[in-house]
């Protein structure tokens, strides 16, 4: 486990990783959260969240397991509602209406901890599918475009295979594509190496470094603190559904004022 | 003891792959030990084998016995065949039902052929399955109630299976392979070759003459070894056709056209071939075609507009405003064409954002409405004329192809209303979910008999005046109605075993609810409910027996009360179910093969 998370930080160093020295103060709001509260049941899961993240911003989300990281990523597409407080993403806000959730998910790709790709249909098949209905492009447009995706995730041979053929990484790299098909604005990631053998972990985390290189918004939540460490612009701590702690990497693990996030810190690392 | 090897290499044979996948890791036993490992492996497991073998001896024997008695009237059978498939339909019109077969052969073939049908299996296993095959002829001569000069026959026909199986077997090299349809074809053939030499349903009882059975030169039964000759060769020349087709053609193109020739298949058979419809061609091109073209155009445009991108929210209000001028129609008195056209526009227009899009899909939406459109015109315009078909009788057709009537139409119109149902009780919108949860409760709360009744006698009742069903399409209604109930929850079943991430995923991309339940939930629904669905079929399909309780015809009761009642063949009874019963099995079993066969093919490269 310290192997995988600690190998990526060693070699790519060369290049100034994302944005710890990148000044975003001045860039548009793309997703803001003011006092986001919800219960499932009697129990609250998220207990009053107010941040704001920036276009081009690369957000890693730690906390223990059960702290509402999860809940939190998901009612970001509303795959979750949250109950009180105002979620607004790119500009429009998260309310019932259908319209604007499906104009929401359709800007936001979310990857998922279990991939969740589509078994019945081939990879390509899979990376296309949203861009021809949900986009509306013609075929062979949406498919040319889910053959770079592919080749851009370094797997443009398995395109005509099955997921249920795939390994785990390589199924991970699928969906990390079928979500980027959609030309999306914001990337959720949610614990996308934690269901992946310790060899594949590398090869879906330098994807995701390549794609906060190209300014991609990223929300991420992880275990691999040598990802967070070297992509984050700011990292968030949370625990029982609150925001403990945030501020950039150096700060978080360098000298994190809170005691819960040096207990937390100190377990992991 | 070669009964075993036999035995083995059908179960070998049936379950396909399995014996390609183990064989690297599992020498296979030479016969002697196979049977030692498998069949006398402990003293308990002997006495089993020894018993049950004893058992099956018996069973085999009275049955033999039965079958062979000198008692047996399988005279009956053989005179009543035509009336077994299709009860009174006039001879002169027989023609029709000849078209009808090689319709359907013809699509066979060419679906055998595109959707590439058949394996391979190799000469040296088929060689091995004749030898057993002769093997077991070879006990049952021994075990029939013969002669001593049939037992003769019977065991010489039986050595020169086996012995052909056995060089067969000897001299392939384990490497050539033949065709599984290759072998169908051969079998086939044989068959219809055979109707050359032996007269099997060649009789007709002529009662003028001293009441005997005789084969009588001129009548339907002799004539159809010729008929059956041309039909094979039309299936041959269909796979050829599709094996050029698949080659040359779009393969998507062919299939889809395939599949939808299939759907069409029945209605045309039954209203335009069969049923030899008398137009009114004054009214048909003064009422039906003036309405099939105003909603054609008018339909065809509104969907154009509705499968805009741009269009929007007013869109939906508009579908909403013609479903509801569409439930508006049934307060007046009106065509019922006009109201079905109504109701079939409101669903595409509801339809329509979910397949809107650029030009290319707007052309194709509008095609499917057209052509969706056009069958149900013509479906209404020929179920509302009359048939020109004279029999006794409520129905034209009887025997086993009124059964097969029932099931297939049975079985095409419950399976998008069971879907519908499943979906519907499985949405998150109340008043569908109640609906549907209601109706399939109280269906399968009532007997099947029941619903049959009520259908054929009441529904007539309830009718708005001038609107005649005839008694086969209100029991087709009430059969589909029930079966839909029962498929539903089949479908349900399969609804619930689609993960949430799934949904989550499909959710996430941004797909609305139909498009996800269209492109992620069913196809992986469907797949899984593939078992329970074919055993749905298979229930449909023998429930079909229940149309004797209300005075139809099928080939159960064709064989139960009107064949025993002939004065010349009083009390076949027994004979007469037994052959049914075989006529059901071939159908039910060949239902359960597809099944598995479908299973494997969709569950390709799905771990
Ligand atoms: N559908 C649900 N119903 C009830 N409680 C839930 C539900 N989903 C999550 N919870 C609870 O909400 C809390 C936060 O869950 P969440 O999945 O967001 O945690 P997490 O931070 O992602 O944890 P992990 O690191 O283990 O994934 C947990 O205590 C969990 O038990
Ligand atoms: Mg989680």
């Amino acid at each position: 486990m310290t192997d995988a998370a600690t190998e990526p930080t060693a070699e790519p160093m060369s290049e100034p990783a994302a944005g710890q020295t990148r000044d975003l103060s001045n860039a548009r709001d793309m997703i803001v959260c003011e006092d986001v509260s919800k219960w499932y049941g009697d129990f609250q899961a998220l207990d009053g969240i107010s941040t704001t993240i920036k276009e081009q911003e690369v957000v890693v989300v730690l906390g223990p397991s059960g702290s509402g990281k999860s809940t939190w990523i998901r009612c970001i597409n509303r795959l979750e509602v949250h109950q009180e407080g105002r979620i607004v993403v790119d500009d429009v806000e998260l309310t019932n209406d259908l319209r604007n959730i499906e104009q929401i998910r359709s800007e936001v790709g979310m990857v998922f901890q279990q991939f969740n790709l589509f078994p019945h249909l081939k990879v390509i098949d899979n990376v296309s599918l949203a861009p021809i209905w949900v986009r509306k492009k013609p075929r062979v447009e949406a498919e040319e475009q889910a053959m770079a995706l592919l080749e851009r995730v370094g797997i443009p041979e398995q395109a005509h295979k099955y997921p249920g053929q795939l390994s785990g990484g390589q199924q991970q790299r699928v969906a990390i594509a079928r979500a980027l098909a959609m030309e999306p604005r914001i990337m959720l990631f949610d614990e996308v190496t934690s269901a992946l053998d310790p060899e594949m972990v590398k090869e879906v985390l330098d994807i995701m470094k390549t794609l906060a290189l190209s300014g991609m918004t990223m929300m991420v939540v992880t275990h691999e603190m040598g990802f967070a460490k070297e992509v984050a612009d700011r990292i968030i701590f949370m625990e029982e559904g609150q925001i403990v702690e945030q501020g950039t990497p150096q700060h978080f693990f360098e000298n994190p004022t809170e005691d819960r996030t040096k207990l937390f810190l100190s377990q992991i690392l | 003891m070669s009964e075993f090897t036999g035995l083995g290499a059908d179960l070998g044979m049936s379950t396909g792959t399995i014996p390609a996948v183990a064989s690297p890791q599992t020498p296979k036993l030479p016969p002697r030990e196979w049977v030692r490992a498998n069949l006398f492996s402990s003293p308990f497991n002997s006495v089993l084998t020894v018993v049950s073998s004893l058992i099956i001896l018996a069973i085999t024997r009275g049955l033999l016995s039965f079958i062979f008695n000198p008692q047996r009237q399988w005279d009956a059978t053989a005179t009543n065949l035509r009336l077994l498939m299709t009860q009174a339909y006039p001879e002169e019109q027989y023609l029709r039902i000849w078209v009808s077969v090689a319709v359907i052969l013809t699509l066979t073939g060419l679906s055998l052929a595109v959707w590439r049908a058949g394996s391979a299996v190799s000469i040296a296993n088929v060689g091995r399955r004749l030898l057993s095959f002769g093997c077991t002829l070879a006990l049952f001569a021994l075990l029939a109630p013969f002669s001593a000069r049939a037992t003769i026959i019977w065991l010489l026909i039986a050595v020169a299976v086996a012995g052909g199986g056995g060089t067969l077997r000897r001299l392939a090299d384990s490497e050539r392979t033949i065709s599984t349809l290759a072998l169908v074809l051969i079998g086939l053939s044989g068959l219809v070759g055979s109707l050359w030499v032996v007269p099997y349903g060649n009789h007709t009882f002529e009662l003028h003459r001293t009441p005997r059975v005789i084969a009588e030169p001129g009548t339907v039964a002799l004539s159809t070894k010729f008929p059956w000759t041309i039909m094979l060769l039309i299936a041959v020349a269909a796979y050829f056709l599709g094996t050029y087709l698949r080659d040359r053609g779009s393969l998507n193109a062919t299939r889809t056209t395939l599949a939808l020739l299939w759907l069409l298949m029945p209605p045309v058979l039954l209203y335009l071939v069969l049923r030899d419809p008398d137009f009114d061609m004054g009214h048909v091109f003064g009422t039906d075609i003036p309405i099939f073209l105003a909603c054609a155009v008018l339909g065809g445009a509104l969907l154009n507009w509705l499968a805009r991108p741009s269009t929007g929210e007013i869109g939906r209000i508009v579908a909403a405003l013609v479903l509801i001028a569409a439930f508006a129609t049934f307060l007046t008195p009106m065509r019922m064409i006009v109201r079905l056209d109504l109701l079939m526009l409101a669903a595409f227009a509801l339809a329509a954002p979910t397949f809107s899009g650029g030009p290319r899909a707007r052309r194709n939406y509008v095609i499917g409405w057209l052509g969706l459109l056009g069958v149900m015109s013509w479906l209404v315009t020929a179920v509302n004329t009359p048939s020109t078909i004279e029999v006794p009788g409520q129905f034209f057709l009887g025997g086993l192809s009124l059964t097969l009537m029932v099931a297939i139409f049975t079985i095409v119109i419950s399976f998008p209303l069971g879907l519908a149902l499943a979906l519907a009780r499985t949405s998150n919108m109340p008043i569908f979910r109640l609906l549907a949860t209601w109706f399939i409760e109280f269906v399968r709360g009532v007997p099947m008999i029941t619903i049959l009744i009520f259908f054929s006698i009441m529904v007539p009742l309830f009718l708005p005046p001038g609107m005649h069903l005839s008694e086969v399409a209100a029991v087709i209604i009430g059969y589909s109605l029930f079966s839909a109930a029962y498929l539903a929850e089949n479908v349900r079943g399969g609804l619930q075993s689609v993960t949430r991430g799934q949904h989550e995923a499909a959710e996430a991309v941004g797909m609305t609810t139909s498009q996800k339940t269209m492109f992620i939930v069913l196809p992986q629904a469907l797949r899984v409910s593939i078992p329970p669905l074919v055993g749905h079929c298979i229930g449909v399909f023998k429930e079909t027996s229940l149309l004797a309780i209300i005075g139809l015809f099928d080939v159960l009761y064709i064989a139960r009360n009107v064949m025993p009642n002939q004065t010349e063949f009083m009390g076949s009874t027994k004979e007469n179910i037994l052959f049914v019963s075989l006529i059901y099995w071939l159908f039910c079993y060949q239902m359960s093969k597809a099944s598995q066969r479908l299973e494997q093919r969709t569950g390709l490269g799905e771990r």
